[in-house]
């Protein structure tokens, strides 16, 4: 066993200093990039299109003649939503496959359990999927955000509709876990900064389906407008309750509920609901070019329509490749932190958002915008709320 | 071996010769802190394991909230560890706090028998669950805690391989433990009330107190490991300790054996290891098949349902 263990660290020597010469993940012709996605356990709807949407960007560019010479190579551990997964998938990423940086890793727990040994590895820690602070804050030279914590999207969006549509008893239904608590704290936030309070809140557990005692209650204390701290099916499954019932009240969903199949699953009882998005859902009809081209490609490659996930993925991908491309050809995890520091993107053919980094700012955007369900799909009311 | 009747059972050499031969497989292929970290979840997965054996294998209960006492030593750990409390003191109030909670779960079986009584403890493990979510200033409710890593004394377990030898060393006294209870007297009323509880009760064996010890000692040994797993994972989140990962200590008992000690180190190789490797078989399917989602689950899946197939009794049993 001890010239085993002085075998193995002759060789960990070894390799240690011939990987010196270039970051890790980084080859003559590669940059491996690695990413930690839940393909199987509760949130695998956002996991895999968030993948597709990698992974195609990375081979448009790499069809383009890949960055500065090297193809980009996506590996995507699975790690179903389990932190304990998680773990080992980021110790794998780091050792095994030598990523050069992790991006977008989805879910709050498996993303606060991991971040730790990837920081701790040196390998930057790119726009996570998950609204939690730490992603971004405080500063770290590895940490990166595109996603700003719920509380930030729905202050503003509050404020704007109480503003706009003259409310007088705003009230909210959350989801009683750390989400339904972010969005609460947001709209509490932009209420105050109008002077008023929160009306009246109810909460339900994590896959309820029925929501008759919630919306008997908020209709009881007399909303004019409830906020929706829900995920789709319980977004439907609460508009519809209160149409139901003939309760024709404004409501406005976080972008949790923002998706195609809210529209899809609801139907007609969904119309006019209201919703906070950060990035417009891809529809075919009335698509731009660069956009009907890019949902026709999707479709050819993955056999399904892309949805708004698909588009995040891709643009935390797009984000990605824009620094790398920055850096030039000499590609190390300082040079790339340097340079993902002074980007500033425009906006895209999606639709999306500005994105702005620099030294002191590591989240790159904080506004969303108001859309509506009209005839059956989400439309843009307002631009990004400031 | 002894199998058939339940008594503590050893792996033998050949297993031994089996999972140091993994081991090193592991070490060789994967790199040594990947294989060490998977050691570290292995080893606490399988105290927590030690502690399903004892109710479920040696006992003869079902508990359905065995991961709620994992989340008691969790959040006890973790609280105590975020108050400055040295791990000296805290492992074992951990340790006290996941008995307790056995004992609490227990209670019912004194009225209650067979999947009645499998129903409490699942509404137990509900019950702790809502606790973890409501008791905010205590816990952070959803939003959970981050957990720095262990110290004791002055020396900071933060390295895979420290982790890898805490838990390797608390695994070892554990199961010196359970190995001295399951061979002592209440080992044997603990096997007796499993095969027959009228019989044990007419043969002068207290059935409430055996059942009331397999839930205080199994809780302790989940209280044990949910401690650990607090500072290897560094985050706790009270929808961690929810009713899947009951069902999956549950899973890697019967897996594993539920009736030998060495049932526990089995079904924690599976229930850890094994997705690890189904993922590294994955990565040489062609690009199309290992791209689809959910195909490692559904290949874990498959090998599961071998191996029940195979070794109904379990890895550990005699068939």
């Amino acid at each position: 066993m001890n010239l085993f263990h002085r075998l193995f660290c002759a060789l960990g020597i070894a390799a240690a200093s011939a990987a010196a010469a270039q970051a890790p993940g980084v080859s003559e012709r590669e940059i491996v990039v690695g990413s930690i996605q839940d393909l199987s356990g509760p949130i695998a709807l956002l996991g895999v299109p968030v993948r597709d949407g990698m992974q195609m960007r990375f081979d448009d560019a790499n069809a383009a003649g890949g960055v500065h010479g090297r193809k980009l190579r996506l590996v995507v551990e699975d790690a179903g939503y389990d932190p304990k997964k998680g773990v080992l998938a980021a110790r794998k990423l780091v050792q095994r496959d030598r990523v050069f940086a992790f991006l977008a890793n989805l879910g709050t727990p498996v993303v606060m359990a991991t971040m730790p040994p990837i920081v701790d590895a040196g390998r930057p820690h790119l726009f996570p999927f998950s609204p939690h602070e730490s992603t971004y804050a405080p500063r770290h030279p590895l940490k990166f955000q595109m996603f700003a914590p719920y509380q930030d999207y729905m202050d503003a969006a509050t404020r704007h509709m109480v503003q706009t549509h003259g409310y007088r008893k705003t009230c909210l239904l959350y989801q009683d876990d750390d989400y339904g608590l972010e969005v609460m704290k947001g709209v509490e936030a932009g209420l105050a900064k109008l002077q008023r309070p929160l009306a009246e809140k109810t909460s339900y557990k994590r896959g309820a389906t029925d929501f008759s005692s919630q919306v008997a209650r908020l209709r009881g204390a007399g909303c004019d407008f409830v906020v929706l701290a829900t995920v789709v099916r319980e977004t439907v499954a609460a508009v519809s309750e209160a149409r139901r019932t003939g309760w024709n009240v404004d409501m406005l969903v976080t972008a949790s509920g923002y998706s195609a199949q809210t529209h899809e699953l609801g139907g007609k009882a969904v119309e006019g609901l209201y919703g906070v998005t950060v990035l417009p859902h891809p529809y075919e009809a009335g698509a731009n070019g660069q956009l009907a081209d890019w949902i026709r490609r999707y479709r050819e490659r993955f056999g399904v329509a892309p949805n708004v996930w698909s588009a995040m993925g891709y643009t935390v991908a797009d984000l990605f490749v824009k620094a790398a491309d920055k850096v030039g050809r000499d590609l190390t995890v300082e040079r790339f932190t340097a340079a993902l520091e002074t980007l500033h993107t425009p906006r895209d053919f999606f639709g999306g958002p500005e994105y702005r980094f620099s030294r002191d700012e590591h989240l790159g955007n904080r506004h969303g915008r108001i859309a509506q369900i009209r005839d059956g799909r989400w439309a843009i009311l307002t631009d990004y709320l400031k | 071996m002894d199998g058939a009747h339940g008594s503590p059972s050893r792996p033998g050499f050949a297993a031994w010769a089996v999972i140091m031969a993994l081991a090193a497989l592991a070490v060789w292929v994967l790199g040594v802190d990947y294989a060490l970290a998977q050691a570290a979840f292995v080893a606490t997965w399988a105290i927590a394991g030690l502690g399903v054996v004892l109710v479920v294998g040696q006992c003869g209960q079902v508990s359905l909230g065995q991961g709620a006492l994992l989340g008691l030593g969790a959040y006890a750990q973790a609280v105590f560890a975020l108050r400055g409390v040295p791990a000296q003191l805290s492992l074992p109030l951990a340790i006290a706090l996941g008995a307790g909670g056995g004992w609490l779960a227990s209670l019912p079986a004194r009225r209650l028998g067979g999947l009645y009584f499998a129903m409490s403890t699942l509404a137990f493990a509900l019950v702790v669950e809502e606790a973890l979510v409501r008791w905010e200033s205590l816990t952070r409710g959803a939003a959970g805690l981050a957990v720095p890593p262990l110290a004791l004394g002055g020396w900071v377990a933060e390295t895979p391989l420290a982790q890898a030898l805490v838990a390797c060393v608390a695994l070892a006294l554990a199961w010196l433990a359970c190995r001295r209870w399951a061979a002592s007297r209440l080992g044997r009323a603990w096997r007796a009330v499993r095969e027959d509880e009228i019989a044990a009760a007419a043969a002068g064996i207290d059935v409430a107190r055996a059942k009331t010890l397999a839930f205080v000692l199994g809780g302790g040994l989940s209280g044990l490991g949910g401690a650990l797993y607090a500072h290897w994972i560094g985050f706790v989140s009270p929808e961690q300790f929810g009713l899947m990962l009951s069902f999956e200590l549950l899973m890697l008992a019967f897996i594993g054996g539920a009736r030998h000690l060495s049932g526990a180190l089995w079904g924690a190789l599976v229930v850890v290891a094994l997705p690890q490797g189904v993922s590294l078989a994955v990565e040489r399917l062609p690009p199309g098949l290992a791209g689809a989602a959910g195909i490692e689950m559904a290949l874990f899946g498959a090998v599961l349902v071998i191996l029940v197939l195979l070794r109904p009794g379990g890895l550990a049993g005699s068939r």
